[in-house]
């Protein structure tokens, strides 16, 4: 699942000892000046980024964080981002990325009268290819990664502020509430932007004030698509094939339609044994066989016994006949290779 | 579909109905044997003793109900369970079941057949499972009719699904929800077809009996206003209709009101709001079909746009203060559970407690052949059945047969709902199929001398719809059953009846060729054997153990293992009857049920942090355990450990719940301690954390002196570290097989030297654990 970045060693133990250096450096002569200044320009920066998420690069990481003498009058919370891995879908970088932007903006909305704690949590993110640098100096090698740099942190390579993955399952609220537990700040409300503005809303519901009265005067008249009885019955059968093919496992699971087979990376596997898992090929298969059968059966006894050609019939329900037969007898044979019953009749003791 | 395919063409129909009629009676009362013997493997494989977990407290409660009468049951305040809180009984439980196996005990009684309140327990399911088959047979009688009617009745009889919640022993809320479910569905549509007050009466107790019985009633109250909106929608208001909702509404929501598990929730949350919506939706829309009536069309015209603003004015009245009802509660006034039918990815990111359950869990395509077997092939022939022609009737069994297939793709114990309307639907399918088939031999061995005569005959067994024609509407006959229905149910019949069976005499008689029709038949005959073998095989093999003794075949024979029974019966016999026992959740109603000890956590898991504490008590190192569970004056441990006989379902495979359970109220419990590398293991692999938790100890301990080894046979692999002492815990009973280990906590007093020495030396110390430990 995690995927591993080249880390060099050498390097990061070359910045690691320049870092502490630096930082024991400028601990000394530190005053409160210069953290009014660092504050200044970070709300400066803040100011100018969406939703308060202040990008920095290196050189940042090394000015508001490794240079600056501890304590800090500020936490820092650092998302650690990778373009190149936004195509990897099963980290989850840009739905966090979004998530981490939305209790940052809450933190700011909710804290907009209190301009001291406003200013003590700042909410950043780097980049790899930006920052590579500065990743090796948080030691980081795996993604996702949130770290909180508290106040008296002064080496980064501390994981103590590490966000657990436990503490972004549920998105922004739980990222809020690990945010609030370790820096006693607020962040209040999780304010998630409306899925329509505004006026988008008013559009929606004006069109629908303005469209109910027809819209009620033709079902009064009997003539909606609501009263085609076909669109129901494929509706009905279409989530009928729908759930008997455990589509719903596959969204859940996040299931693939299939996987690579793991003696032989050329074949696909399409069919996975063992009854708590399936595939999502394998799904749509055996729920189309489901269907097939019924849907083939109320064919013969609905619309072909209206038929008048006699041999056409008797071809066509044999035709149906064998696909049905052919179709159960798959499904079971499956069910068996996959669930391994060995379902058998019970004889009377007398006839064996 | 026996009595229907035999009709002897000499005699005259009203003998044939009567014959028919007694054929139908005389099959029923098979289908009924047949639903109650068919669940009867258990008690003849192992023996007539309750099932599982649920099923033990439900007969403890039983027990003391019919000790103690129904006012003590409903004052009832148990203090032998979730120590040191307590639990309120009688406002917590759904109290049909216990009512129905209560009065059961009683009548009996009373009648000198002194059964024992076990014995009635046990067969409570089998027998209810028989009256839900007759439920079945008049609910899709009133659908498609009598034919369709014993062809579902008789799948419904040996559903596995079903078959699966109510086989001896199995003492569960569905057991007599599932026939309340099917019983109150055939009222709203008995009330549906006849519009007559009293079966709307009758529909709204049978409701009541379903809110006493099970917390799936919201599926009925949700189910029938969406019929009645689909209804309202695509243009089928009838009088009929109101009569079958706004009753049952009223009635319905007053009766749920008084069970107390329900109370004020019955108004209150979001689950039955759609109710009350569709109930205003509904009385504005017979308002206009009231004006429509007694207004001539032009004034109509007029009249309807006043109204209509005037309803629009108050639906968005209503919606806007139904929304805001829901935005003011906390998850939208929704359940956890109804929240995760609706989103099905809910659950599983948010409630632990929920999504561990493997009941909870999404079905995959092989359940479906498993519980509902052949069944799921013969459902969409039975859909379309449905929709030539479709009346409200038929369209409320297709709107039943969709949301609970949704649903059951979602919850595979939801797949119990699902096997009534996919018996009800198969059998629509099979009966349809059956008269078609048989209908083309019939009139092609007949002859061609009384050709006419038999076409006749074939469209009137085509339709078995006869007996239940009020189902059987076109479009055009339903305006003349509405003026007639207020004549009352006799003289309705009449009209509808007659246009169709004259269309159906003008045209052709429908046939397919002879040895097709053969064919399919004999195909059809060999897919109904199939389902049986498949349904009796799984009632014998699949759902008869009891779980509490368990049997495994091997070469030398039968091997029992009676574990369970033996160390509750240990614990009964040997510790002190206020002494409280510790254990994971799972085995709570057990203990108390057959043990009579006080447990700390039990199966109705109301309170997740205190599951939380015994969690975060069995992933701490005995001392920080030993800690939690003296603070909560626990005695006794039992630990269930399957490793010496490969019993798979053991504390050490329920572990990582545990540990996830515990971590989500106590932070330092971390998931990532208890794995290597992501991988869940208990060998020489296995993290340090792992290897010194309290449920590692209590399961292994001694466990090297069986085997010299110790390896585990369910792990299939050995254990990590094989020879350590217990500090803080003795053990004090394990029984026969090694199932069930029983630990006492040792005196505090051993431990009073290192205790004050450590209070002078950490002060630092003391702040953190108390922080690690709640309870102490």
């Amino acid at each position: 699942m995690r995927s591993t970045m080249a880390v060099n060693t050498k390097l990061i133990s070359l910045l690691f000892l320049l870092a502490t250096v630096s930082s024991v450096f400028s601990s000394s002569f530190s005053d409160s000046d210069s953290d009014s200044d660092l504050i200044n320009e970070l709300v400066s920066l803040r100011s100018n980024s969406e939703s308060g998420v202040i990008h920095l690069d290196d050189h940042g990481i090394s000015k508001f964080l490794t240079s600056a003498s501890t304590p800090r009058p500020y936490s820092i919370l650092v998302f650690f981002d990778a373009t190149q891995l936004h195509s990897k879908n099963e980290l989850r970088l840009q739905e966090l990325r979004r998530e981490f932007g939305i209790v940052s903006a809450s933190f700011l909305a909710n804290n907009n009268n209190n301009g001291s704690n406003r200013n003590k949590l700042f909410f950043c993110e780097i980049e790899f290819s930006q920052a590579q640098s500065s990743f090796q100096l948080f030691g980081v090698n795996a993604l996702p990664h949130i770290r909180l740099v508290s106040p008296l942190i002064s080496n980064l390579r501390d994981e103590s502020g590490q966000m657990d993955q436990s503490d972004y399952s549920r998105l922004a609220e739980s990222m809020a509430e690990f945010v609030e537990q370790r820096t006693k700040l607020t962040v209040g409300p999780i304010q998630r932007p409306p899925l329509l503005s505004k006026p988008q809303i008013g559009i929606i519901v004006a069109l629908i004030v303005i469209s109910t009265p027809f819209i009620i005067k033709r079902i009064l008249k009997g003539e909606t698509l609501i009263h085609d009885r076909r669109l129901w019955l494929s509706g009905a059968i279409f989530v009928y094939f729908f759930s008997v093919a455990g589509t719903m496992h596959n969204i859940i699971r996040k299931m693939p339609m299939f996987i690579q087979d793991r003696n032989d990376p050329n074949k696909l596997v399409f069919f996975y044994q063992g009854s708590g898992m399936q595939l999502g090929a394998e799904g749509f298969a055996v729920g189309f066989l489901y269907t097939v059968v019924g849907l083939l059966l109320a064919f013969v006894t609905n619309v072909l016994v209206r038929v008048k050609n006699l041999n056409a019939q008797r071809l066509i329900m044999l035709l149906a006949l064998f696909v049905s037969f052919w179709a159960v007898k798959k499904v079971v044979y499956l069910d068996n290779w996959k669930t391994g019953y060995g379902i058998h009749p019970y004889w009377p003791s007398s006839w064996r | 579909m026996a009595a229907l395919e035999s009709p002897q063409p000499g005699t005259t129909s009203a003998m044939r109905h009567a014959f028919g009629n007694v054929l139908s009676v005389l099959i029923l009362v098979l289908i009924g044997v047949l639903a109650f013997s068919i669940r009867l493997f258990s008690v003849i494989k192992y023996e007539s003793v309750i099932h599982e977990f649920d099923p033990y407290f439900n007969y403890r409660v039983t027990q003391f109900l019919s000790k103690n009468g129904i006012y003590e049951f409903w004052n009832w305040f148990d203090d032998r369970t979730w120590y040191p809180l307590g639990r309120v009984i009688g406002g917590t439980v759904y109290p049909g079941l216990t009512l129905t196996a209560g009065t059961i005990w009683w009548v009996l009684n009373s009648i000198n057949i002194p059964l024992s309140v076990e014995t009635v327990c046990v067969f409570t399911a089998p027998v209810f499972s028989a009256f839900a088959s007759w439920a079945t047979y008049l609910l899709t009688k009133e659908v498609k009719g009598s034919g369709a009617g014993l062809a579902a009745a008789a799948l419904l009889a040996m559903v596995p699904s079903y078959i699966s919640r109510s086989v001896a022993g199995s003492y569960d809320n569905e057991a007599v929800a599932i026939f309340a479910l099917i019983y109150t569905f055939y009222l709203y549509i008995k009330t549906l077809n006849t519009g007559s007050l009293f079966y709307a009466t009758l529909n709204a107790i049978a409701y009541f009996y379903m809110v006493c019985s099970w917390g799936g009633y919201t599926f009925i109250i949700n189910l029938i206003p969406m019929h009645v909106l689909l209804c309202i929608v695509t243009g089928r208001y009838s009088p009929r209709l109101y009569i079958a909702y706004a009753p049952l509404v009223v009635l319905g929501t007053l009766l749920a009101a008084l069970v107390p598990v329900v109370g004020f929730n019955a108004v209150l949350t979001s689950e039955h709001f759609a109710s009350f919506l569709v109930f205003i939706i509904i009385h504005v829309v017979a308002l206009v079909y009231y004006i429509k009536g007694i207004l001539s069309p032009k004034m109509f015209k007029v009249a309807v746009t006043l109204v209509v603003s005037i309803g629009l004015v108050v639906c968005f009245l209503v919606v806007a203060i139904l929304v805001a009802l829901v935005a003011s509660s906390p998850t939208g006034g929704w359940s956890g559970r109804s929240l995760s039918l609706l989103d099905p990815t809910y659950a599983s990111k948010y409630i632990p407690i929920i999504a561990s359950v493997s009941e909870h869990q999404p079905p995959t395509w092989p359940s479906y052949f498993m519980d509902i077997n052949v069944l799921a092939f013969l459902v969409p022939a039975g859909i379309i059945a449905c929709f030539s022609p479709l009346s409200d009737a038929s369209s409320f069994v297709v709107l039943y047969i969709v949301m609970s297939v949704y649903f059951s793709g979602v919850m595979v114990r939801l797949m119990l709902v699902l096997a009534p309307a996919a018996c009800i639907m198969s059998g629509i399918a099979l009966s349809q199929a059956f008269d078609v088939f048989t209908g083309s031999i019939k009139y092609q061995l007949g002859g061609s001398s009384n050709s006419t005569d038999d076409a006749e005959d074939t469209s009137t067994s085509n339709a078995p719809k006869d007996d239940a024609s009020a189902s059987k509407t076109d479009k055009g006959e339903e305006i003349v059953k509405e003026r007639s229905s207020k004549k009352g149910k006799k003289k309705e019949r009449e009209p509808a009846d007659k246009p169709s069976v004259k269309s159906k005499i003008k045209k052709k008689a429908l046939v397919l060729p002879l040895e097709a029709s053969i064919v399919a038949l004999l195909l059809l005959i060999m897919l109904g054997a199939f389902y049986v073998i498949h349904c009796v095989w799984a009632a014998a093999e699949a759902y008869s153990a009891p779980s509490i003794v368990l049997t495994s075949q091997s070469r030398d024979g039968l091997h029992v293992f009676d574990d369970f029974r033996e160390s509750y019966a240990w614990l009964s016999h040997n510790t002190d009857v206020d002494d409280k026992v510790a254990s994971w959740w799972d085995y709570g109603y057990q203990t108390t049920a057959m043990a009579n000890r006080t447990v700390i956590v039990d199966n109705n898991t109301w309170n997740n942090t205190h599951i939380a504490t015994v969690g975060t008590a069995m992933s701490s190192p005995e001392k920080a355990a030993w800690e939690i569970f003296n603070s909560l004056d626990v005695k006794y441990v039992l630990v269930v450990f399957g490793g010496l006989i490969g019993y798979p379902s053991d504390d050490i495979n329920k572990f990582l719940w545990m540990v996830r359970i515990g971590g989500g109220v106590f932070p330092h419990i971390k998931e990532a301690d208890y794995l290597r590398d992501g991988q869940y293991r208990i060998d020489s692999e296995a993290t340090p954390t792992m290897l010194n938790c309290l449920m590692y100890k209590l399961s292994y301990y001694r466990f090297v002196e069986t085997d010299g080894k110790a390896y585990d046979r369910v792990r299939r692999t050995e254990i990590g570290k094989k020879n350590f002492k217990l500090t803080h815990f003795e053990e004090v009973f394990t029984s026969h097989h090694w199932m069930v280990r029983i630990y006492k906590l040792k005196p505090a007093r051993n431990r009073i030297r290192g205790r004050s020495k450590k209070k002078t030396s950490s002060g630092s110390k003391s702040s953190k654990s108390a922080k690690k430990n709640p309870w102490v």
